[in-house]
């Protein structure tokens, strides 16, 4: 018995490895957004068959590392590091522009390391409490997401508009997945893909367009100032809690408490939200400044982490924005995990691990991500960005991002995969740009469109 | 012919260069993963597993291919060693204060923030900013005026 547990821990440790090192990589890359990057890898690791600790600690500490290093870009260069980090640009271009971005940049680190810690063990209390429930929405589920996704979709940028989209769009997924069927083919991994690398699908497509590529026309190049390095202490491994004062780390663990008990919100929606919580009770500028930047990376953190693990635990469905995308593979991912709307029954994480074990794994995870995402973004930042500025073209991260969807379209459906994506990209982020109709919102609309419609037309039937 | 620039997806790129990365990518990608869906499906027993491996096979060609790209096209950005000029410092505070309304008393600091910020020489500048404040407190304007007169050295009121 002892002998697979330490097998399994190891294991856990190896993937969580892997994920912190692939992801603090990632998080480097600027505009590298979370769904587009850790849903489809998550993906792979689930279907290549790694046990579920490993795939748990694989995804945590990702998310973990990527939510560390995207400070780098965001206070080094100025530029968003991904969608999480874009509530983050005020005070960090204040910051940059009073000279001392790399007191931004340990600040937003440090406080994505006491947040990280304080999240883990709130989730699993917040999921313990809701996970009376867990039943009763079980069997409701097919409700719950339809009520979910209208609920998502109105908090959206689109609102009603956004609400009302819901509908052609729910009807194009279960068109397109008629169709596929009548060939014996059936889809769920080309419509993850196809709604999170939609914004890129519909920018080629606009650039093939006369009139839309006269407007992406560029006379030349962008400036980047990269802010020179500062490196004002000693060692390797600073404590984080003498990177921040006092009240700065009492601020991050209150936000982070807050944010892991809502877990329904938008994650983006809460680090704003909490900014300014934190930042209406701090006087003094600067203090604000650093007060908020260090909450609002806590809180990029600990969203995240609550919104994949109390749904986990609670009642495995995906019923957080989180969970409904870059997560998603967690909770389905065919023929390995499934959600069965009419049975209510499900085959995944939720079934695979206790809550000890999404306890125990999710600390390893958070830990291991912290002892190499920490001391690699406080010692190599300046590099880092430098190197990726320098030497990463913007064509290499598309001609990535276009090899991906070619290799997973057609390894999951051939042809039909390849369009599917193709057809659910092109909507989807058109639909996002123009009408506000968020990536999350499209996650929502697909579960509608697979667990509430069948049990609408049985209601209709019956 | 002339290199044409288009914003896509947040950066710029090059159109042709950015034609022939796609061209690369997909070569590259698809590439590995037939010919190891090839070679796998007669050595793995499952036909699953050798899919499944195909697949990373896949995946380990997109990053080929980015690889490659990233080789033959430089980023087209334009990359600057730039520390915020000391002198522009005073004007951020204006900046803050049309954000966030009054910037606050030192006062109120807690010793940790004031060691900071003399670390930083950032003390003086809020220290001069709010001894502006201090002198002629007649419109919001006018302290704004004065903030920037003291932080440039003919302040002279300590």
């Amino acid at each position: 018995m002892i002998v697979p547990l330490m097998d399994q821990i190891l294991m856990a440790l190896g993937m969580g490895i892997l994920g912190a090192v692939i992801f603090a990589g990632i998080g480097l890359i600027s505009g590298s957004d979370e769904t587009t990057t850790l849903a489809p890898l998550t993906l792979l690791v689930v279907l290549l068959g790694v046990p579920a600790p490993g795939v748990l600690t694989f995804f945590l500490a990702g998310a973990v590392a990527k939510h560390m290093t995207h400070a780098v870009p965001t206070a080094l260069l100025g530029i968003p590091g991904d969608t999480m980090a874009t509530p983050l640009m005020r005070e960090a271009n204040f910051l940059r522009n009073l000279g001392v971005p790399h007191i931004a940049l340990r600040k937003m680190i440090s406080g994505a390391v006491i947040a990280a810690l304080i999240a883990v063990p709130m989730a699993v209390l917040f999921a313990l409490m809701l996970a009376p429930f867990g039943d009763m929405i079980k069997q409701a589920a097919p409700w719950v997401f339809l009520l979910a996704a209208v609920a998502i979709a109105w908090f959206s940028k689109g609102r009603l508009a956004a609400v009302l989209t819901l509908i052609p769009f729910v009807m194009i997924i279960v068109g397109l997945q008629t169709m596929t069927a009548q060939f014996g083919v059936k889809l769920s991994v080309s419509y993850f893909l196809g709604i999170a690398i939609g914004p890129l699908i519909a920018a080629l497509f606009s650039l093939l367009a006369p009139a839309e590529r006269e407007t992406m026309r560029r006379q030349q190049v962008r400036t980047f100032s990269l802010s020179p390095d500062v490196k004002s202490w000693g060692g390797f491994f600073p404590n984080p809690l003498k990177v921040l004062d006092s009240k700065q780390s009492l601020w991050t663990a209150i936000t982070a408490v807050i944010s892991s008990a809502t877990f329904v919100f938008s994650p983006v929606a809460m680090t704003v939200i909490m900014g300014e919580l934190v930042g209406s009770r701090v006087k003094h500028v600067y203090h604000r400044l650093t007060t908020v930047i260090t909450a609002r990376n806590g809180v990029t953190e600990s969203t995240y982490l609550a919104e994949a693990l109390i749904p986990l635990i609670a009642f495995g469905l995906p019923l957080s924005p989180v969970a409904a995308g870059p997560a998603a593979p967690l909770f389905n991912a065919p023929p390995r995990f499934s959600v069965d709307a009419t049975t209510g029954e499900v085959n995944n994480l939720h079934s695979l691990l206790s809550t000890w074990e999404f306890f125990g794994y999710g600390l390893l995870a958070v830990v291991v991500a912290i002892l190499i995402a920490y001391p690699f973004t406080m010692n190599y930042a300046h590099r880092a960005a430098s190197y990726v500025s320098r030497k990463i073209s913007h064509e290499a991260v598309i001609s990535t991002f276009v090899g991906l969807i070619l290799v997973i379209g057609i390894w999951e459906g051939g042809l039909l995969g390849l369009l599917v994506i193709v057809t659910i990209g092109l909507l989807g982020g058109f639909l996002s740009r123009f009408l506000g109709f968020n990536i999350g919102v499209q996650f929502m609309g697909y579960y509608t469109a697979v667990l509430s419609v069948p049990a609408l037309v049985a209601l209709m039937n019956a | 012919m002339k290199s044409e620039l288009f914003e896509v997806w947040g950066d710029t790129v090059d159109g042709r260069h950015l034609l022939y990365s796609i061209g690369i990518g997909a070569a590259v990608s698809l590439g590995a993963f037939f010919i190891a869906q090839h070679l796998l499906v007669g050595w793995v027993d499952s036909a699953q597993m050798a899919r499944a491996y195909a697949m990373l096979v896949g995946i380990v060609g997109c990053l080929a291919g980015g690889a490659i790209s990233a080789l033959l096209f430089k980023p087209k950005r334009h990359v600057i060693e730039h520390l915020a000029d000391p002198a522009l410092r005073a004007k951020i505070l204006i900046e803050l204060q049309n954000e966030y309304g009054p910037l606050g008393s030192l006062a109120d600091l807690p010793p940790a923030t004031i060691a900071e910020l003399r670390e930083m020489d950032l003390y003086e500048l809020f220290a001069d900013y709010e001894k502006g404040l201090g002198a002629p407190a007649k419109s919001p304007a006018a302290t704004a005026t004065v903030g920037v007169g003291a932080v440039s050295g003919n302040g002279g009121q300590s």
